[in-house]
């Protein structure tokens, strides 16, 4: 796993406005949004439902383009990128988590973590160490070969994480990455991210509704009415249950 | 991991709904198997007649009208003639069934000349030339009918109104089935006039064979002009001309085959898009999952498609072994040999490769609606439950 070298923001959010239609209703999502992202930063984001964080971490993964304004990571800028261009993009700057882990059930752990490295030039060996390596980290070294319905939630959600961090990406987001797990698998997601962020110095933007999950990153941005509410830095942030 | 693997284990992933999508492409493939086969057949047929320098004479007015046995002798007597035969058929009941294989009466001294590519022990020859009532059995037929050398077969008169009783003094083997039985012209024309019966001297058809390719289309103009002002005029064809002419009188057979094709090709690929659009409809998430990550529009598009051609290659495989298999069955049942005259094993061409094409296309245009749709999807709108 590489480690990012320069101080430079990895997320820059320029005055971002994005509006979805409906018919003739224009609905405003994000009102001015700004918001900076330096290496290594772990950010979580909550706000009630409709408070604009699933669009605003939609817009920094690369996934949509904001109605006016600027979204700039690593370097590029989002909104003049065009979709092909995009999707390669992503393929190598951002890993994906989501709540409900969303592997691929027809094949094997191994195969999921392998599935974004066939984007990439990798030779096959290359692959392999990389896949093993990601699902080292996340425990699961034994479970390569076991099929989604064969895991757990937690260690579906630990393949996730190995499948997110595969291609080594500068950027890591998660939605509710807790949300459907109990208690003590949900700490040990949020342990493994802490240790992502401190041991592997992963840019992570975790949106959820829990504060103690919250309470983990070193940043809280709280949202509502698609502006930024508050932004506060978690000096006592962890990897272990308070 | 190889994208080919990611898309066998989505056809295996319903197993159910891939499974009888695969059977409709395969009935349906086996189908025009059968139907293609009977075009391969025929093609095939004819080119084989070609090889064989023969003629095949007939009454101008057509099959019905006779054509007296005395032109036999004339034609023989042409220098571009090396023996000829009566050939007429009998299309007689056996044991209550009706016509159940062709029964031609013959010259059995002259009709191994004539098909001198066909097989027969010569003991066995010797039998038929000798016994009036001997007749002789294509392999195939004496095996499907369970004939043994020796056994009577009484054949009841339909277009004759003569009963024969004939024995069985020995099998040939022809190229491909023929399905038929022969026997002796004399036993059947002095049965016929020792009864009164009528139609007696009739020769049927005559089939003769050419000393050379060339001798064919001259004979065959020369035998016509020889009898033009006969009250027997003929028409006379050379055999893959003739069997071109038998084949017409079934209708454009092409062009129904082609038909049905288009209209069973048309009907499946609405089956099989039905079946991928489900399909793809239970994975829209999966779809913007894989975007997410990094999935081209081209690389979902070739998934989809992938699997869809998948399926449908798969079916058409199973489709067109069911098919030879159905082809194997018909060519050995008597009453289709004359129909499905070609062994499986020479059938094997391009067309084969044209239907398994047919199948490919099936699965490509199935899968086309369903794939630009998952192509086309907004990773937002497939995410949106999760993200």
């Amino acid at each position: 796993m590489s480690t990012p070298s320069n101080t430079d923001p990895v997320v820059l959010v320029r005055d971002v406005y994005k509006e979805f239609r409906k018919g003739e209703t224009v609905i405003p999502v994000l009102a001015g949004m700004d918001l900076e992202l330096l290496p290594g930063d772990y950010l979580a984001m909550m706000g009630p439902s409709g408070s604009g964080k699933s669009t605003l971490l939609n817009l920094i993964a690369g996934l949509d383009k904001p109605t006016s304004g600027s979204v700039i990571v690593c370097g590029q800028d989002l909104g003049k990128t065009s979709q092909s261009a995009l999707a390669k993009w992503r393929s190598r700057h951002v890993g994906f988590i989501f709540q409900m882990y969303n592997l691929i059930p027809v094949l094997t752990a191994y195969e999921n973590v392998e599935l974004p490295l066939t984007l990439t030039p990798l030779s096959r060996k290359q692959r392999v160490e990389q896949v093993k390596t990601a699902l080292e980290i996340v425990g699961l070294g034994d479970r390569m070969d076991h099929y989604p319905r064969q895991l757990s939630g937690g260690q579906e959600q630990r393949v996730s994480i190995a499948r997110a961090i595969a291609t080594d990406p500068t950027l890591i987001v998660a939605d509710e990455p807790t949300g459907d797990l109990d208690a003590k698998s949900g700490n040990e997601i949020l342990e493994l991210m802490h240790r992502l962020n401190e041991e592997f110095h992963k840019t992570i933007i975790m949106v959820t509704h829990d504060p103690s999950a919250a309470a983990r990153a070193k940043r809280t941005l709280t949202m509502a009415d698609g502006r930024l509410v508050s932004d506060i830095q978690n000096s006592t942030a962890t990897g272990t249950t308070a | 991991m190889k994208l080919l693997t990611y898309i066998w284990r989505n056809v295996r992933r319903n197993k159910l709904r891939s499974g009888l999508t695969m059977l409709s492409v395969a009935f349906s493939l086996a189908l025009m198997t059968i139907l293609y086969g009977y075009l391969a057949m025929q093609a095939y047929s004819q080119r084989e007649a070609t090889k064989h320098d023969r003629i095949v004479v007939l009454n101008k007015l057509g099959f019905a009208a006779p054509l007296p046995i005395a032109h036999i002798g004339k034609i023989e007597k042409l220098d571009g003639i090396t023996c000829a035969t009566p050939y007429s058929w009998f299309g007689g009941n056996y044991k209550g069934q009706r016509s159940p294989f062709a029964q031609f009466s013959v010259d059995p001294q002259k009709v191994f000349d004539v098909y001198s590519e066909f097989d027969i022990p010569d003991d066995q020859l010797a039998a038929f030339k000798k016994q009036r009532q001997g007749c002789v059995a294509d392999k195939s037929l004496a095996e499907a009918m369970k004939w043994k050398i020796g056994d009577r077969i009484p054949l009841e008169g339909t277009i004759y109104q003569q009963d024969l009783d004939l024995k069985l003094v020995g099998t040939f083997e022809a190229p491909g089935n023929t399905g038929s039985l022969w026997f002796n012209w004399n036993y059947l024309d002095e049965e016929l006039k020792n009864s009164g019966a009528g139609n007696s001297g009739n020769a049927g058809s005559v089939q003769a064979k050419c000393t050379s390719a060339k001798a064919v289309a001259l004979m065959s103009d020369e035998i016509d002009a020889m009898f033009a002002n006969s009250d027997y005029a003929t028409r006379t064809r050379s055999e893959a001309a003739f069997q071109q002419l038998f084949a017409s009188f079934l209708g454009d057979v092409q062009s129904y085959i082609r038909y049905i094709s288009m209209a069973v090709v048309f009907a499946l690929t609405l089956v099989s898009a039905t079946a991928m659009a489900m399909s793809m409809r239970e994975r829209i998430t999966e779809i913007a999952v894989l975007k997410a990550i990094g999935f081209s529009k081209q690389r979902v598009l070739a998934l989809v498609l992938g699997e869809s051609t998948m399926i449908a290659i798969l079916g058409g495989l199973v489709g067109i072994v069911m098919g030879l298999g159905g082809l194997h069955l018909l060519s050995s049942v008597p009453m289709a040999a004359s129909l499905f005259p070609i062994p499986v094993i020479e059938l094997a061409g391009s067309w084969l490769w044209g239907l398994v094409a047919v199948a490919a296309a099936i699965g490509l245009v199935s899968g086309i609606t369903p794939a630009v749709l998952a192509a086309q999807q907004s990773v937002v709108d497939g995410l949106r439950q999760v993200v």
